[in-house]
């Protein structure tokens, strides 16, 4: 895609839009906005600093009747290359659009513009007793809208999820220039959940709805320090088998120890790993699960056991951790903050192998994982300076996350693709994929105008499939995929049929395609507390033989199969536990979606997104669900009737299927 | 062309100004704790943002160096980013390394200034004077037109701010002190005391007679701050040599009290300036070493609170809090001399935007600054604010006058002398 360089004829149009002080042009000020927190630069053609919706539309349209690629930023933080506009163009900052615009107790929710920073919207709410529960550790400075484009998650979302399970809804000025809210309730395909994590590809959000939470009575931390990252992944393993959710489970190495301790001398234990676990709930709640997590940590030999419940000695506990990053910026001039995620029980097994690389290349870096959710970050000293040790640092990142896509995991969790990682986004997917993740982005943004780029890998360059071999089609769905295959060959249109509870006449003119009798469990990562399972399965049946085991799904009672169930999406919150998804496209070519890994932000949302679809996108063979410990009565809640089709609904649809060859009824 | 620093003492180490700029890795920790940021939104008026450009400045690559002028102009060396970054970037001495990299030549009214207050200050003295006279005749506002013509509206802006210039100064009013044999301290009277506020040098030194005994007037010059930000650095170095010498002989021992913050801020980095002499290195750090602002000398004073004050909170001065980490000690002596009429500031630690010549030359964004000051002021309720900064006594001053009226600023050491004075006639005894 060519875009054209800006004039001063655009400038002088563009200032003439927008009003005073509202556009930066002057070189120093466009170096300012060259950069975000990794060391990628590129400047700019000129800043819009935006105050209103109006002034966001505006340049958008701007851009795109010129030609002119543009950049939504926040606050600048991310760690991925995310905001620097590698091709000039336009940096739009959303900074200025920093009001809370409501707060609403009673039905939980925040009303924000997205350059609302983080702690601004938590001090707003801790004086109303509340919180929002996403809180990276860039939560001083970086803005909602930075942490919606990035899905960032936190120490806290262990227990309450990433920003994408505390968005309720968004309002986005859409690569056309037209504003659109998309929610969480809407009916059909899940568009919100693509919003979310788009990296501002896909749109500039305008305002967001939160979810809000209730600021726990009692919290209590503990720390513990191990002999061995085996011991220290064994306990948390246990305390989540337990059916505790401490809200943060943070993981130290021993270098990092060391390190931190050179710097602030928190006075952690001297071990090969300690963990800082935090529970919350009411005071009770709290001290009880503090008790089992601390019982938990003797049995699985630590030596040394601290624990709080005063919020000034528990901030004590936590300086080691949050000094981590700052031992580091200390060492030298830059830090690369990796960022790759594993399912848990291998956590000890990858920071093996980090350890490894580390000493292959000659590095020392300060381990810290999010052990409940076998997120990891290498943090890593360099000058930038210094092009052969840039060089070598970027080559053992690197090599660090292919570790984690060897180890079944992503490349990452909470920090997103942008520059960074796109070539590495191969290693995961395969190109039918990333082709389906282009189409996406083309569908919504023909022209590749806003935050070109980011995200997928550049068009050729090698296309050798992911690092791991996908699992092997079972004979059943290989039928599946001939018959696809066979009507797509023909230009037939089929009709998608779950377990049929849903509907039940099949129209004259399709081919019926069924995944009935698709109901094997893949995958049952009890450890991990993921399974996978064929689409046909019967949810009841399901969660029978997943509850015989101690474990569940936090879901209202809903019959039929599993493949219906979420291509209904009867309850907007079945979002909450789709990891993953096995697709059967149009071309009757299969993709692998998400993964099984409980944080993930390498492309898409795409398993959130086919949720509420009813079967137009493509055909769901297997799913991957998060499992829990403890069951929960969730109410019964009815059936919503199905959906009409709006316009960006059938941009996703001629992503996925160009021709309209899956239940095409709806998008008739 | 104004010389630079070239080599910055850092919380790192000892490194060149390059260096100490590129130790910036762009994390953006600090952009909420920078005011010029938080105002206008605009990443080239945030720590980080003036961090680059010095760094591109000094790698020469940026085509037109002027553009970074108001970036760096608009810096009010409040030092609150370093206080809020992990490397402890000194900011606010990258951002003067870009300000002298661009300067053609310091401005000669700075200049002559500096030399004045250093070096003349009879002469510095009759004329400030003759211009208070002048004030008072109403004849300056006649020359406000011809210094905003000359290009000068920031000091058109400082002749209407200043209301109270005194017609003694304080050095005349403390030379006429006995000189003590054996001085267990000794008073640094800084320029804003010494010329603005005789009140509250005489209130420090009252303070300082009561809680340590003997003790005498340096009968300094300026330390040399107003060269180091706006004149030439060489200028700074004549100043803290003499300031040095005059300690020096002054036994070399005793502890040097100052009451502006901005200023025992500098002293205490007088070091920095002499990073190529070691001589000199060495003798700026012992004096360094003994140098307490106002807010340390009262931290742990035992102070009887004030009987009767109308409610009353504290603004803490950037170069106590930021520059010197006297944040506690500031509000610990506040909080006891208040005793219960004390109100707690939200954000008490947010530059009011008087920042040396700042509100003079960067008028729109000091005025949003100080608004916002007044309004959290307004908020406590209190009819009495204090701080440590002569900046901050002026720009509160004309601050409240403006936008909340009912409150009045002093200087910490004011209330602490009369803390003491209410001691003395109550038969209490006060002691450190
Ligand atoms: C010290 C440090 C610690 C960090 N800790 C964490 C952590 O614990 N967890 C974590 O997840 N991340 C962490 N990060 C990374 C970073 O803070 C997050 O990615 C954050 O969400 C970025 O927010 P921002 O406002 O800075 O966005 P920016 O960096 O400005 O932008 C990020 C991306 O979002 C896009 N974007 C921004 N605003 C909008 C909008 N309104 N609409 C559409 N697109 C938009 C940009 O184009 C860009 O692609 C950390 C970073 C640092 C420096
Ligand atoms: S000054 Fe410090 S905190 Fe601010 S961006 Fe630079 S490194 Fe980060
Ligand atoms: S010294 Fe103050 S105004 Fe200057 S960059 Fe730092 S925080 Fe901002």
């Amino acid at each position: 895609m060519t875009h054209k360089q800006m004039l001063p004829k655009d400038i002088r149009d563009l200032q003439r839009m927008l009003p005073a002080g509202a556009l930066l042009v002057g070189e120093a000020e466009l170096a300012a906005y060259a950069y975000d927190a990794t060391a990628q630069r590129a400047r700019p053609e000129a800043v819009v600093l935006a105050r209103s919706v109006e002034e966001v539309r505006h340049t958008v349209l701007f851009c795109r009747e010129r030609r002119i690629p543009y950049v939504a930023r926040g606050a600048g933080t991310n760690l991925s290359g995310g905001c620097v506009p590698l091709r000039g163009g336009v940096v739009l900052s959303l900074a200025r659009m920093d009001r809370i615009l409501g707060i609403d107790t009673t039905a939980l929710t925040a009303v924000v513009e997205p350059g609302v920073v983080n702690l601004k919207l938590q001090e707003e709410l801790a004086r109303t007793g509340h919180y929002y529960a996403p809180d990276p550790s860039s939560f001083r400075v970086s803005t909602i809208g930075g942490n919606i484009a990035e899905n960032a998650g936190g120490p806290r979302c262990l227990k309450y999820g990433v920003t994408t399970d505390h968005v309720l809804a968004l309002e986005a000025v859409m690569p056309d220039g037209g504003l659109e809210r998309f929610s969480a309730r809407d009916a059909g395909c899940e568009l919100m959940s693509l919003m979310v994590g788009s990296e501002g590809t896909l749109g500039v959000v305008t305002k967001a709805w939160l979810r809000l939470l209730p600021l726990p009575e009692g919290v209590r931390t503990v720390l513990a320090g191990f002999t061995s990252v085996d011991a220290a992944v064994r306990c948390v393993s246990a305390i989540v088998a337990a059916g505790v959710l401490p809200r943060a489970l943070e993981a130290l190495d021993r270098a990092t120890v060391a390190s931190v301790e050179a710097y602030n001398r928190a006075g952690y234990p001297d071990a090969d790993a300690v963990l800082l676990m935090e529970m919350d709930g009411t005071p009770d709640e709290a001290a009880r699960e503090a008790e089992i997590v601390e019982r938990l940590s003797r049995e699985h030999g630590a030596t040394e056991i601290r624990s709080a419940q005063e919020a000034g000695e528990r901030e004590r506990l936590w300086e080691g951790r949050r000094g981590a990053y700052a031992a580091c910026a200390r060492l030298a001039p830059n830090v690369l903050v990796e960022d790759g995620v594993v399912p848990r029980e291998r956590l000890p097994e990858a920071v093996r192998r980090i350890q490894e690389i580390a000493a292959s290349y000659g590095i020392k870096p300060a381990l810290v994982f999010h052990a409940g959710d076998g997120n990891l970050h290498p943090n890593i000293s360099y000058d930038e300076r210094d092009p052969e040790q840039t060089a070598r640092v970027k080559a053992a990142g690197a090599q660090m996350l292919r570790a984690c896509v060897e180890l079944g995991g992503s490349l990452s969790g909470e920090h997103g693709i942008g520059t960074e990682k796109r070539e590495a986004m191969r290693w995961l997917h395969t190109p039918r994929a990333l082709k389906l993740l282009r189409d996406l982005k083309r569908a919504f943004d023909p022209e590749d105008l806003a935050n070109p780029d980011k995200m997928f890998p550049e068009p050729g360059g090698s296309e050798s499939g992911p690092l791991i071999a996908a699992r092997a089609l079972s004979p059943q769905v290989e039928r599946l995929v001939s018959q696809v295959k066979e009507c797509a060959s023909l230009g037939r249109t089929m009709a998608i049929v779950g377990g049929g509870s849903r509907w039940k006449a099949v129209p004259p003119d399709c081919v019926e395609i069924s995944s009935a009798g698709l109901s094997a469990v893949l995958d049952w990562d009890r450890g991990n507390y993921t399974v996978t399972v064929e689409a046909g399965v019967s949810v009841r049946a399901l969660r029978a033989a997943l509850a015989a085991e101690g474990f569940h799904l936090h879901w209202p009672d809903f019959d039929g199969s599993l493949g219906g169930l979420l291509a209904a999406k009867p309850w907007p919150r079945l979002r909450d536990d789709i990891l993953g998804m096995r697709l059967i496209l149009a071309d009757g070519e299969v993709v692998d979606l998400g993964g099984k890994v409980v944080k993930n932000v390498a492309g898409y949302d795409l398993p959130r997104l086919v949720l509420g679809s009813w079967g137009t996108l493509g055909v769901m063979v297997d799913v991957t669900l998060k499992l829990r410990s403890s069951p929960r009565d969730v109410p019964a809640v009815e059936d919503p009737v199905s959906f009409a089709a709006r316009a960006w609904q059938k941009k996703v649809k001629q992503a996925f299927d160009p021709k309209n060859l899956f239940n095409p009824w709806f998008h008739s | 062309m104004s010389t630079e620093l070239s080599r910055l003492l850092t919380d790192l180490g000892e490194k060149s100004s390059y260096d100490a700029a590129s130790q910036c890795c762009r994390c953006g920790y600090c952009e909420q704790a920078c005011p010029t940021y938080v105002i206008t939104g605009n990443e080239a008026r945030s720590a980080r943002g003036r961090n680059q450009m010095v760094r591109l400045l000094i790698e020469k690559r940026l085509a037109d160096p002027a553009s970074a002028r108001v970036g760096l102009d608009t810096c009010l060396l409040c030092g609150a980013c370093t206080a809020a970054c992990y490397a402890r970037v000194p900011t606010a001495d990258i951002v003067l390394e870009g300000r002298r990299m661009l300067a053609e030549k310091s401005h000669w009214l700075a200049r002559i200034l500096c030399r004045l207050l250093s070096e003349h200050r009879g002469l510095l003295a009759f004329g400030l004077k003759a211009a208070n006279l002048a004030k008072r005749l109403g004849l300056t506002a006649c020359i406000r037109p011809f210094l905003r013509l000359i290009g000068l509206p920031g000091l058109a802006l400082a002749e209407e701010h200043v209301r109270e210039a005194p017609l003694t100064f304080l050095y005349e009013i403390l030379r006429r002190r006995p000189v003590a044999a054996d001085p267990q301290w000794l008073y640094f009277a800084p320029c804003g005391p010494n010329f603005l506020y005789p009140r509250v040098g005489q209130a420090t030194v009252a303070v300082l007679e009561a809680l340590r005994g003997n003790g005498n007037f340096l009968d300094n010059g300026c330390c040399g701050l107003l060269a180091y930000n706006y004149g030439d650095v060489e200028d700074a170095r004549r100043a803290a040599r003499r300031n040095i010498v005059l300690f020096e002989a002054a036994g070399g021992r005793s502890p040097v009290v100052g009451d502006c913050s901005s200023c025992t801020a500098f002293l205490k980095s007088y070091p920095q300036l002499f990073l190529g002499e070691p001589d000199w290195r060495g003798r700026a750090e012992r004096f360094a070493a003994v140098v307490l602002d106002a807010p340390e000398l009262l931290r742990d004073a035992a102070l009887p609170p004030l009987a009767g004050l109308a409610p009353a909170t504290y603004h803490d001065s950037c170069r106590a809090c930021h520059g010197q980490g006297l944040k506690d000690a500031g509000h610990a002596a506040m909080r006891r001399l208040a005793g219960p009429s004390y109100r707690e500031l939200q954000e008490s630690d947010v530059c009011c935007g008087g920042a040396g010549a700042y509100a003079f030359r960067n008028p729109g964004l000091s005025d949003e600054l100080i608004r916002r000051k007044v309004g959290r002021i307004a908020a406590t309720g209190a009819r009495l604010v204090a701080a440590s900064g002569t900046s901050c006594l002026i720009q509160l001053a004309q601050g409240l006058k403006k936008y909340y009226p009912e409150c009045e600023v002093v200087h910490l050491s004011e209330l602490a002398a009369r803390a003491i004075a209410q001691g003395a006639q109550d038969g209490t005894q006060a002691g450190a």
